[in-house]
């Protein structure tokens, strides 16, 4: 399972396209990254808020549903984020390229 | 202090009596000198210290006898007389406390009639009194308490008891001078009372007295205890600030957390009761694994994974969202203006690094999911082998890599995917050998495994396909081999169980042997195909082009033979509307159209060169697909046009590439097709390839599975040879 793992990440990390992929944990703490310290911590500590009021968002509306997965698409970037109780998983990909 | 003598007495007396003497006096005594200590305690900060000498110093009292409280000269109005008068002197009698005494002088009557009561002489009685020192009194009426303990042992004790206590209660709150003097006397006396008790002792008990006149009551004063207060100020208790925002789903979440917890209280509870149960029947104990840290982290695992696999696919969506966007949206506008003729649009191309050499060998959609298909990787070129083969599963979702790899050992050449459980896999591989894949479970190893000695092919299997459930459930699939072998594998508890089902002969007399012995000559399958709707029934194609029909119930004979092709027959497949109807592809070049038990194909195509494979469309009834090896896919549809293919495209370099299979997608126009460098090409059918069924005016109600079968039948209508042939007799004349 975790060569599996290993093995997916390695695949993101080398198409093309991808910026980076980060890591969060649960207390916000990125555990694992592809790009730059600052750069890190302010995507953990932004997408972590923002994927928690996402999913308030959601469970508000009806508190049997949750949210799974996040897209958000910039000019220059697409932040995916699968967000879990446990951790945070982001790809920031450029698809124009 | 009167409890301490009391306790010095009965100490010298009587040790052994020790701990009853105190355990009567004991409360006394601390409730004493707690009333004392709460005196000193309460003793004035500012009071006035005295000197030693003035303490010591004695004042002088008088005592006088008259009242100083009482009036004077009291005077009243009298009304009778008009005037004041003196109103006598009130006397100078206080009354403080009265109490009526209890004792009776001997020389009365009552007291000779008690004494006589209880058994005494009066007079005897009266002159032993009298020669005593102490003045007699007869008691009576002793308060109860008193009286059991003088019943049990203890005569002289209680005694001593009473009589201090009568003291006491005679004089209420006396000085406490007084009262220590009055008892060192009363302890001499004390003293003569035991020793006279002991004496009478041996007399017998006294008799309860009935009559009631003598009844006493005796009241008593306590001392007041003062009051006291005391405060106590406590630490305050921790605070904190808690702030937090209730929303719907918070609370939600409460309750679900509560309901589980009460779930798990429940089954707990249950498993208590059945425990207690077993130990009863003790019957085997089932090991439960309990939801330990190390499983809640593999749950974990599994999310992250899924997370990842996730996001891989969205990354692909981005990276191939032109691709995504065609396949779902694009419809060939040229196609308005050609007629008869439709075109492929290619989509993803489907590669895997380490089976880039490999041709595929077969391709099947899944079953359940319409998005997933399955690939062999083996070799069909026998003169270049390769080592290895594969079997991978692809989804449409992500092109860019399959989402389940099991490498075989050697090259793949057929697999089925069950229809009610879509993870079971059966693989037929080049050496003879078959396996079955559960690929929910693992990749790395397959689930069954022929026996790689005994029980295997004896050569290619070519072609595997699950057969309907056995009775009792077990799975089971139908293999076919070059070596004329028609299996069929039963999924046992932990192996594959193989019966032959057929042996492909040629229709051919035994040949000669060496030694005079016969040979019958073994036919080789290339192919097979079930029918849809009878399980028993099946085709086989072989090497030498003849297609056979046979039963699985019958082992020794063909129900029917069409001598079909000059080459190696690659595919045989059913039509999808009339089971009736079959396609068949071969190396010579040729597509040919069948019909159930009729010796001659209804159509024949010419696509020049070798197929390897044809395939019906699953939306109509008369369109099907073929690949060649020249990498041309050709599509058909008989209705359009009988003589010519509506669709003939290069989806491969002609020269590098050959393409060898394909399959139609369940529900979407999309058709696939693999080459020999393992490759998977995607193709779109454009709106001319699909043209569907318009209901005629009058039969608006029909749907299209009937209409799709009305167009076939009215087609066959036209192919068909008339029933018979022979030519009517010529009537024209030929009489001379």
């Amino acid at each position: 399972m975790a060569n599996e793992v290993e093995d997916t990440l390695k695949r993101i990390q080398s198409h093309k396209g991808v910026v980076g992929i980060i890591v969060v944990n649960s207390e916000g703490i990125p555990i694992k990254s592809t790009l730059d310290n600052t750069t890190t911590v302010q995507y953990a500590g932004l997408i972590s808020s923002l994927s928690d009021k996402a999913r308030s968002v959601v469970r508000d509306l009806d508190p049997s549903n949750d949210l799974t997965f996040l897209r958000i698409r910039s000019k220059k970037h697409e932040i995916m984020v699968a967000p879990d109780k446990e951790f945070i998983l982001m790809v920031i990909q450029n698809p124009t390229d | 202090m009167p409890p301490t003598i009391t306790k010095k007495i009965s100490q010298q007396k009587v040790p052994a009596r020790k701990a009853q003497v105190r355990n009567i006096e004991g409360t006394e005594t601390s409730d004493f000198d707690e009333w004392r200590k709460a005196k000193q305690l309460m003793k004035p900060k500012d009071q006035l210290e005295l000197p030693e000498a003035e303490l010591k110093e004695i004042l002088a009292r008088v005592l006088v006898t008259t009242n100083p409280q009482k009036p004077d000269s009291l005077v009243e109005f009298s009304y009778k007389e008009g005037k004041f008068i003196d109103v006598p002197l009130p006397s100078n009698l206080v009354v403080a406390y009265r109490i009526k005494g209890a004792q009776i002088h001997i020389d009365t009557e009552d007291a000779i009639h008690q004494l006589i009561e209880m058994g005494y002489d009066p007079d005897e009685y009266r002159a032993q009194a009298r020669e005593g020192i102490e003045e007699e009194v007869i008691e009576e009426a002793v308060p109860e308490e008193v009286e059991e303990v003088k019943e049990e042992e203890v005569p002289a004790e209680e005694s001593v008891k009473t009589e201090v206590e009568e003291e006491e209660e005679e004089a209420p709150p006396p000085p406490k001078e007084a009262e220590e003097e009055e008892h060192g006397e009363g302890e001499d006396e004390d003293v003569d009372v035991d020793a006279k008790s002991v004496a009478e002792a041996p007399k017998g008990r006294k008799k309860k007295l009935t009559n009631q006149f003598n009844f006493c009551e005796r009241a008593s004063l306590t001392y007041n205890l003062p009051v006291r207060s005391q405060e106590i100020q406590t630490i305050p208790p921790p605070r904190a600030n808690f702030s937090a925002l209730v929303l719907q789903w918070v609370i939600y979440d409460a309750y679900q957390k509560d309901f589980e917890a009460q779930e798990l209280e429940k089954e707990l509870e249950k498993e208590r009761r059945e425990k207690e149960k077993a130990v009863v029947v003790s019957r085997p104990k089932v090991v439960r694994k309990k939801p330990g840290k190390t499983q809640i982290s593999e749950a974990v695992k599994m999310r992250i994974a899924e997370g990842w696999k996730v996001l891989e696919r969205m990354i692909n969506q981005n990276t191939f969202y032109d691709i995504a966007k065609d396949y779902r949206y694009w419809e060939d506008p040229a196609d308005e203006f050609r007629e008869e003729e439709g075109t492929l649009l290619p989509l993803w191309k489907f590669t895997y690094d380490k089976v880039r050499k490999n041709t595929v060998t077969d391709i099947e959609w899944n079953p359940y999911y319409y998005d997933l298909f399955a690939v062999t990787f083996g070799y069909l070129d026998f003169v270049k082998p390769i080592k290895d083969g594969a079997i991978c599963v692809y989804t449409l979702k992500n092109p860019s890599y399959p989402d389940y790899i099991c490498m075989t050992h050697c090259a793949a050449m057929c697999i089925t995917t069950h229809e009610t459980f879509p993870y079971m896999m059966a693989v037929g591989l080049i050496d003879g050998n078959v396996m079955v894949y559960n690929i929910q479970q693992t990749c790395k190893e397959p689930a069954y495994r022929s026996n790689n000695v005994t029980n295997k092919h004896k050569g290619i299997v070519w072609q595997v396909r699950w057969a309907p459930d056995l009775p009792d459930g077990e799975l089971n699939f139908f293999s076919i081999a070059s070596d004329g072998r028609i299996n069929n594998w039963v999924l046992m508890q932990n192996e594959l169980a193989a019966t032959t089902v057929f042996m492909l002969y040629l229709p051919m007399d035994p040949v000669t042997g060496p030694d005079g012995t016969y040979m019958k000559m073994r036919g080789s399958a290339c192919c097979v195909a079930f029918h849809p709707k009878d399980p028993l029934i099946y085709l086989v194609g072989t090497e030498t082009g003849s297609i056979y029909e046979c039963s699985t119930a019958y082992s020794s004979m063909y129900l029917f033979v069409y001598e079909a092709h000059h080459m190696p027959v690659y595919r045989i497949d059913f039509n999808k509307y009339n089971s009736d109807i079959f396609a068949s592809c071969s190396a010579d070049w040729r597509i040919k159209i069948w019909e159930h038990r009729r010796n001659e194909p209804l159509f024949v195509f010419d696509v020049g060169s070798s197929v390897g494979g044809v395939k019906w469309a699953p939306y109509s009834s008369t369109v099907f697909a073929a690949v060649t090896t020249i990498g041309k896919v050709f599509v058909f549809d008989i209705n359009v046009n009988k003589y010519k293919s509506i669709c003939e495209q290069a989806v491969v370099s002609k020269k590098r590439n050959k393409l060898t299979r394909l399959a139609f997608n369940h529900n979407l126009p999309i058709l696939i097709v693999g080459d020999d460098k393992g490759c998977v090409t995607t193709l779109k059918l454009s709106p001319n390839l699909r043209i569907m069924c318009k209901p005629p005016k009058k039969q608006q109600h029909l749907d299209q599975f009937t209409l799709q079968c009305m167009k076939l039948e009215k087609l066959l209508a036209l192919v068909r040879e008339p029933v018979t042939l022979t030519p009517p007799p010529d009537t024209a004349g030929t009489e001379d």
